[in-house]
């Protein structure tokens, strides 16, 4: 058993031992000023800091396991807008409710975090970029289904996403494989928003299948051409 | 140095063992004959060919260049002086993939080098994979090789149909290989342009036919073109007149 699971005993009394109060006191600040460390503290997703060094050790397990990692950066549209016209307040309270659809939307072991302003991103352990772009695309048709009320108004907003996945054989640094992804966010705001940019190249391609009509006709065509 | 762009052409399949590299070889051979400069890229990245049907052993391949260990330039082995391969290495699996990395670094590399050249011919590996499309992809015509049998068929129009998909390709040029009689060739390609047509409403245009030769096997065990060899041999004569049809393609 964990030491830190005990609870803690005075040896001497049990009742009102002054410094094992003091020591719970500080436990709790530690845990406090550890979750203050890694949080954004307005839509309590975790924060840059945090994104920074789990990126470095999922991309250090990539290199071990040879599972890709997936990163998705996100732009909320036109945010600054929003803001003006609404105020910060309510500005506020639509990134509460985006980083609410980004922990409905996300499985357990993705990390989503507040990269700064109205900018987020999420890095998604052990995934292929084709279920990576899915993933974003399942954010984005989330925003849709999903209105904000601002000031008694019923707005939609959408956001742009980046996609991109880091493989084992690629030798890149954590800020090489983030300023990629952000090229992909600057690709989709400049496609004109709502959307999702990634690298089609990369999803490794599957076939398109001949259909059975197809091969019927190749293989008749080609006997008759035989028998004759 | 000469600006002109060269004209880039893939040699394809969708399955293996048609006699893809064999043909690319005797076509660069065919089209240098003829007073024309030509590099041959061996695209089985991962699984080299090239090499092997021309007895070359190479140290600096495309491996190796990519990885910047040697200059591009220096890659190129030159086997005439109007005719240059770009190697491959052999028993590389990752190359199968290419990466968008591989991907960028392998256009600067191929449009290094490409500019001294008049034909590029791309022999890409058997299958589907990334490597085989990115290379169709680049190269400006594709040229599919099949044989008349109907599984050959079948793989031909599934690398068409692929190709066309992803990157809109409207027009792809077919060679066959191995026909046994003179009319075999024609009619295996009406019935692949006739689906093709009809399916995905693309068009095909017929290269030629290269008929089963004795000496084409012979020339393969000695490491040998074919068409440097059995001058007078079926075979030759039919890449000959490919070479003539596909100097009528233009640099786009």
């Amino acid at each position: 058993m964990d030491h830190h699971d005990k609870p803690l005993q005075c040896p001497y009394t049990n009742n009102g031992c002054p410094a094992i109060a003091e020591i719970k006191q500080l436990k709790q600040e530690c845990e406090r000023l550890r979750k203050l460390s890694q949080h954004d503290p307005l839509t309590g997703l975790f924060n840059f800091n945090h994104l920074m060094n789990t990126l470095e050790t999922e991309m250090e397990r990539t290199r071990r396991t040879g599972l890709s990692t997936g990163f998705i950066m996100i732009d909320l549209d036109h945010f600054k807008r929003l803001n003006d016209t609404f105020g910060h307040e309510e500005g506020n309270k639509a990134l509460k409710w985006f980083s609410d659809i980004l922990r409905n939307n996300l499985r357990r072991i993705d990390i989503p975090c507040r990269y700064g302003g109205e900018e987020f991103a999420i890095i998604l352990p052990g995934i292929r970029l084709s279920q990576a772009v899915q993933a974003a695309e399942r954010l984005r048709a989330g925003l849709k289904d999903s209105p904000i009320q601002l000031n008694d108004k019923t707005i939609n907003i959408s956001a742009s996403f980046g996609v991109d996945t880091y493989a084992s054989t690629e030798d890149i640094s954590v800020e090489a494989f983030i300023k990629r992804a952000d090229s992909l966010l600057f690709q989709a705001k400049s496609k004109g928003r709502n959307r999702v940019c990634y690298d089609k190249q990369k999803i490794t391609v599957v076939p398109t299948e001949v259909t059975t009509e197809e091969k019927d006709l190749l293989f008749s065509l080609r006997y008759r051409d035989r028998l004759s | 140095m000469n600006k002109k762009r060269p004209i880039t052409i893939s040699i394809t399949s969708g399955k293996g063992g048609v006699g893809k590299t064999s043909i690319a070889v005797n076509l660069a051979y065919a089209l240098m004959n003829q007073g024309h400069r030509v590099l041959l890229v061996d695209g089985d990245l991962g699984l080299a060919n090239v090499d092997i049907l021309l007895g070359i052993s190479a140290q600096t391949t495309i491996r190796t260049v990519l990885d910047g260990e040697a200059d591009p330039l220096d890659a190129v082995l030159y086997l005439k002086p109007g005719l240059g391969i770009l190697p491959a290495s052999s028993g590389v699996p990752e190359m199968v993939s290419l990466g968008i990395d591989q991907q960028e670094k392998l256009t600067t590399l191929l449009s290094d080098i490409t500019s001294h050249f008049d034909y590029v011919l791309v022999d890409t590996a058997a299958g589907i994979g990334s490597s085989v499309l990115w290379l169709n992809h680049f190269a400006s015509y594709n040229i599919v090789i099949l044989t008349p049998d109907p599984t050959s068929l079948t793989d031909a129009y599934a690398i068409i149909k692929t190709i066309f998909t992803q990157f809109d390709r409207t027009l792809f040029y077919i060679v066959l290989n191995l026909i046994r009689e003179p009319k075999e060739g024609q009619k295996a390609y009406e019935t692949l342009k006739k689906v093709a047509n009809q399916f995905l409403n693309l068009e095909l245009e017929y290269l030629g036919a290269i008929p089963e030769d004795k000496s084409v096997k012979e020339a393969v065990r000695q490491q040998t073109p074919f068409i440097q060899k059995a001058l007078r041999c079926p075979a030759t004569r039919a890449i000959m007149l490919v070479a003539e049809r596909i100097k009528n393609l233009r640099a786009d």
